[in-house]
């Protein structure tokens, strides 16, 4: 019980919280502040449940996108700022830390490693997200023909 | 009707929308579906992320053409929000020009606006909560803020010392990120100086850049999205130079 609530839900409240405070930088205010949180939280769930590896990082976004897209069509608003503050926590801000430490250190090795995969991690945020906006963008026009979204 | 008038109203539309942090679509969309509204039936709208460009033939058949450039810009989701509210209002039930022009000025004034204490809060809740997410424990959690708050003094009241180039201003908040966060690790308040550099690095790093270069890509702006995707590169590569400064400072120390 301890290591589930130390492993995992403390991470994600952590993540909320985050958020939140993010939500305060980019002018975001009611409604939206949650959804922001709970978005981020999610993300960092399916990070954590999936191991922490890349492929984790492309689930996550995918599941932030998704979730981004339809709390974006339920309020009829725009769908940036619920992405922009949810996909923050998973934004490899280490990896850049990191690869610029190795840099300094002269560890030629472990600096392309860690940039290749901050690389990875960026790379693998921008596919999950914009695939499933696509394909949720996809099937929604699909049932609402007759009246075609702008969100 | 006033074209010229018009032409001001949704050009003033495009840009309000861009400067709020909207995608280069939405920009465009909405300025020919507002211009639409209006009974114009090809309009041309062209945006880049800093310059909406605007083209109407009146019924006469005069060309009008507008252009305005767009400075740097923060990312505002309520006005956006606002913005896009009134452009979905304005499409559906076109009010005479003037007093779309009056609603869209009133736009500005009535969008509530964070306190700058409270946007400096933000600054300093996200890193102190992002250091748990890296390992850190309550001390980290402690440096995180306090870095972020450095941080975000730099951000928001530095701008008269740091000038109005990005690259510079994120590697001198870096800078300072990794400054304070060193300092206060080896004062004996943090335990990782990694965890709680990174922590406060957090709230520079290119999130919102990377975000919308692919959002601008996936859409067909490749344009734009390959500016905001080197937007992004050169935020990172100001990130560790800054950071790297700062450590290098601290070392000489």
């Amino acid at each position: 019980m301890l290591a589930v609530w130390n492993g995992y839900i403390l991470p994600c409240v952590c993540a909320f919280l985050a958020c939140l405070g993010f939500t305060l930088v980019f002018n975001i205010h009611g409604v939206g502040k949650l959804i922001c949180g709970v978005g981020g939280a999610l993300g960092w769930l399916i990070y954590l449940l999936g191991g922490s590896t890349i492929f984790a990082a492309f689930l996550a976004s995918a599941a932030i996108g998704l979730f981004a897209e339809i709390m974006a069509r339920l309020r009829r608003c725009p769908v940036t700022g619920y992405l922009l503050v949810a996909l923050l926590p998973l934004v490899p801000g280490g990896g850049i830390y990191y690869a610029m430490s190795y840099c300094m250190a002269g560890d030629t090795q472990r600096f392309l490693d860690t940039l290749l995969h901050t690389f990875g991690m960026a790379a693998a945020l921008a596919v999950g997200a914009m695939l499933t906006a696509s394909l949720f963008r996809a099937a929604y026009l699909h049932l609402h023909r007759p009246k075609p979204a702008k969100t | 009707m006033d074209y010229d008038k018009l032409l001001n109203i949704s050009v003033e539309l495009g840009c309000r929308l861009m400067s709020s942090g909207a995608e280069i679509y939405r920009v465009e969309e909405s300025v020919r579906r507002l211009l639409q509204a209006y009974g114009l039936d090809s309009p041309e709208v062209f945006a880049i992320p800093n310059c909406v460009i605007v083209s109407i033939t009146t019924p006469a058949g005069h060309p009008i053409t507008r252009m305005r450039r767009i400075g740097g810009h923060g990312t505002d989701i309520e006005l956006l929000e606002r913005c896009n509210a009134l452009c979905r209002r304005l499409c559906a039930q076109p009010p005479p020009v003037e007093e779309a022009q009056r609603q869209l000025s009133a736009l500005l004034d009535r969008a509530p606006q964070y306190a700058p204490w409270q946007v400096l809060l933000g600054y300093g809740i996200a890193p102190a909560f992002f250091s748990p997410l890296f390992g850190g424990g309550a001390a980290d959690s402690l440096c995180a803020f306090i870095g972020g708050l450095a941080v975000g003094l730099c951000l928001l009241y530095g701008g008269r010392f740091l000038g109005s180039n990005s690259f510079f201003r994120t590697a001198a908040c870096s800078t300072v990120a990794s400054l304070a966060s060193l300092t206060l690790v080896r004062l004996g308040l943090g335990h990782s100086a990694d965890t709680v550099t990174i922590s406060v690095l957090m709230v520079l790093v290119p999130g919102v850049a990377l975000t919308n270069a692919m959002r601008e890509i996936m859409a067909g702006d490749i344009i734009s999205g390959l500016s905001r995707a080197a937007d992004s590169i050169l935020t990172a590569a100001a990130i560790a130079i800054g950071s790297a400064a700062g450590l290098g400072i601290v070392g000489m120390l």
